[in-house]
């Protein structure tokens, strides 16, 4: 068959596209054909597969990489009272699927730059991390690397935590067990902190450390970044981004980094998320009727908070710098199972736009410049752990 | 360690809960806790989970087995501009959480009356399809039993076609080869319905028929009854019958098929609503018929047919194709929900909960009194009446 009569026969195009998908996703070898024409359905152009023109190839890679491109993705853009999929979203897997059926794309060229998530059914663009800068920070490889069993998700439309922990646990082990080696080198009071982007693990990791140390007679503790927060509505009518010190009750914050880790008990502001609104006033005053946050001295004292690395200020206060990793591909494959299937938390549409344009503005903004002043990174997906030359010394002296 | 927990309904009554759940739905097993509570946080009530009132357990059973209850059932709630589970229903599953912790209601009474969808998270009646008139109707015993190799899929949430086909292969394989004897032993042309729920496997089903008839060198042809409806301005929301079809045409068309000649039958165009032929059972004009070419086996598509006691006679071959409840929903997540997108989650767990009752009791029930064949994938069984016994004997 011609190509421009695939283009024209939708029925002819999905067969198509079907047989290359295979290749670049293998689970779509679980879907029945009429199931991926389904899936399909949902966003075949309105004026045919024959109405699209593909961007050469240095087009679209220029495209996915600029900051503007994403900016401008539309989270919640509504047609008929209902939220719908970002046009540029739409735009760039329709561009996708002719290339790849005409042959103008390369299959091998749409993997190296894109993944395709299943639920999704969308193509969405590879972010880098470890950057020239990050890979110099640790010194050109990661300190070890084990067989990487996540692989297998790639079979997976959806990844639960079970499967998630135990695809990590070497990795994770050797984690913590380094953690507990820097402990002993440089002492308690610790303040550890993992940042991480969404559905990386964090939270897991920290419980899996916070029951190691435990189960080590160790006293653990934890302050959230999250509870520093000044009253939104404050922070919104001065524009302030919610991610830096301006945001944030920060004298209390450094004094009480301060405190803790000389052993001192704490009083810490309680942010309040659902009306906004902190317990303290601006001048880091309790306001009348509110309770603050009571922590307890103890050996090591989680820090909880999406950037804590970003706040230079407090850096040299947190003795372990952690950034904990998992690739988009299996994060979103994580997110849809937690945040859709049990969480039931948004709307399909805003989740699938949100995702797309996060993913690369966090990189930007938070994750590679976390990575290049931390600590180590526990990558789960390239399953490595990276450490800095300093840190690999006591790890090797321990 | 101390510090603020994230989640606001409490992790002791989700952990006792987790712990209850696990017999009753056994891919729970398969949960971390902190996944179970996520789920469980959805259904937290205002006042906490003390605030939930039981009702007697005989209160229970009695509400679940009434229409109204089900009637009742909104299928598009909103709270601000989300839909949201339906009121009593989420009031059941608070109910069944409360009383398993408090142990007001033993797993046993839990299991028996109801199961619990991992997906939605919330409980759903069981339907009894077999009544004691379905059972009579087929002699009181199956016809053939196999092994139930759906029971796997109680340990998962997803189940892909694939698993799906294998699990039904020996008893569709056994179906497969029963119809072809029939139509060997009544001959040609004949009419096969195919009825069954919604995603119980129809279509899967179907194609590995045509394929056979194909192998057998029988042509095939299809007859969908969709094409039969008037104009939806006529059918004033009345199921479909006798007064909401073309029906005279209807029961000329399968008698003229039936002597092998080709017909021209309506076009009903769903986007429209609207029929290409008046309620004259003339074509409109500027309108186009469908036609149908003459075929040794003619299947008729859509799910009332049968009911219709006038047209019953001229069907050579009744099935009612059925999958359980459980199994259907865990199909439907994945077919309605990930893939085609077609409804919003809580408007989906909101009509499959109202629906699955509604149906059975309408349409497939009364469809099992009247049928010759069911095939029951979920019980690995298959049921055929006393007539059909004989003549495969």
């Amino acid at each position: 068959m011609f190509i421009s009569q695939t283009l024209s026969s939708p029925e002819a195009f999905s067969k198509a596209l079907f047989e290359k998908m295979k290749t670049i996703q293998p689970a779509i070898a679980d879907l029945e054909p009429y199931e991926f024409r389904y899936c399909l359905n949902n966003i075949t152009p309105e004026g045919g597969w024959a109405s699209i023109q593909p961007l050469p190839q240095a087009g679209i890679e220029q495209m996915v990489n600029s900051r503007a491109f994403y900016d401008s993705i539309q989270i919640k853009p509504k047609v008929d009272d209902h939220i719908v999929l970002d046009k540029q979203i739409v735009w760039l897997a329709h561009m996708l699927f002719v290339g790849l059926v005409t042959g103008d794309y390369p299959e091998a060229w749409v993997e190296q730059h894109f993944y395709f998530d299943i639920r999704s059914f969308f193509f969405l663009h590879r972010t880098t991390y470890f950057t020239d800068e990050v890979l110099a920070h640790f010194g050109g490889r990661p300190y070890r690397q084990f067989e990487q069993k996540q692989k297998a998700f790639e079979y997976y439309q959806g990844v639960g935590y079970k499967a998630f922990a135990e695809a990590n646990a070497e990795l994770d082990a050797l984690f913590i067990d380094s953690v507990k080696k820097i402990i002993a080198a440089i002492g308690i009071p610790v303040l550890l902190a993992i940042a991480g982007p969404t559905a990386a693990g964090k939270t897991e990791i920290v419980e899996r450390l916070n029951r190691s140390f435990e189960q080590d007679g160790c006293k653990t503790t934890s302050i959230e970044l999250d509870n520093f927060f000044t009253d939104r509505d404050y922070r919104e009518a001065r524009g302030i981004d919610s991610k830096g010190k301006e945001a944030m009750h920060f004298d209390l914050l450094m004094q009480s980094l301060e405190d803790i880790t000389h052993g001192k008990a704490l009083s810490t502001p309680r942010y309040n998320f659902i009306d906004g609104s902190s317990s303290h006033d601006l001048s880091g005053k309790l306001k009348p009727g509110r309770i603050p946050v009571e922590v307890q001295p103890a050996d090591i004292i989680f820090m909880e908070g999406n950037f804590p690395f970003l706040i230079e200020e407090i850096l040299h206060l947190i003795g372990i710098k952690v950034v904990y990793l998992t690739d988009d591909a299996v994060r979103l494959k994580r997110k849809w199972k937690r945040d859709m299937d049990y969480r039931k938390k948004y709307e399909e549409n805003y989740f699938r736009n949100r995702y797309f344009k996060e993913q690369f503005i966090m990189a930007e903004f938070a994750y590679r410049p976390q990575m290049a002043v931390c600590d180590m990174t526990v990558d789960t997906t390239g399953a490595a752990l990276w450490v800095t030359p300093e840190i690999a010394e006591i790890l090797e002296r321990g | 360690m101390a510090g603020t927990s994230r989640l606001r309904s409490p992790v002791e009554f989700s952990g006792i809960l987790f712990e209850r759940m696990a017999p009753i739905n056994l891919a729970v097993r398969k949960m971390a806790l902190y996944e179970f509570c996520y789920a469980v946080e959805g259904l937290y009530p205002e006042d906490g989970w003390d605030s939930v009132q039981l009702d007697a357990q005989e209160e229970i059973e009695r509400t679940i087995r009434q229409r109204k209850y089900y009637n009742d059932i909104h299928t598009k709630p909103r709270e601000k501009d989300r839909i949201v589970l339906d009121a009593s229903i989420t009031r059941l599953t608070r109910m069944l959480f409360v009383g398993l912790v408090q142990g007001e209601y033993s797993q046993d009474w839990v299991n028996r009356l109801f199961y619990f969808d991992l997906r939605g998270f919330y409980f759903l009646p069981r339907t009894v399809y077999f009544t004691e008139a379905g059972l009579a109707h087929f002699g009181g015993e199956p016809f053939r039993t196999f092994a139930p190799r759906q029971d796997q899929f109680e340990h998962v949430q997803d189940i892909g076609y694939l698993d799906f086909r294998e699990a039904n292969r020996e008893i569709d394989q056994a179906f497969i080869e029963m119809i072809q004897n029939l139509i060997e032993a009544r001959g040609t042309p004949i009419l096969i319905t195919l009825a069954g729920p919604t995603a119980a496997g129809k279509t899967e089903i179907t194609e590995q028929l045509l394929e056979a008839f194909d192998k057998m060198g029988k042509t095939t042809t299809t007859i969908e009854m969709d094409n039969f409806l008037l104009d939806r301005d006529f059918r004033d929301n009345k199921p479909m019958g006798k007064e909401t079809t073309h029906f005279g045409l209807f029961k000329q068309c399968l008698a003229e098929i039936l002597q092998g000649k080709k017909i021209t039958i309506p076009r009903y165009d769903s986007l429209s609503a609207s029929s290409s032929h008046d309620l004259d059972g003339n074509l409109k004009p500027g309108c186009r018929p469908l036609e149908v070419e003459p075929a040794d086996i003619i299947f008729l598509e859509g799910n009332f047919p049968f009911q219709m006691d006038e047209i019953a006679g001229l069907i050579g071959i009744k099935v009612v194709y059925l999958t359980d409840d459980p199994i259907r929903l865990k199909r439907k997540w994945k077919r309605d929900i990930d893939y085609r997108k077609s409804y919003d989650p809580a408007h989906f767990r909101n009509r499959f909960f109202k629906t699955q009752f509604q149906r059975a009791e309408d349409v497939y029930r009364p469809q099992i009194e009247k049928c010759d064949i069911v095939v029951d994938t979920t019980g690995a069984a298959i049921w055929v009446t006393p007539e059909i016994r004989a003549s495969l004997a």
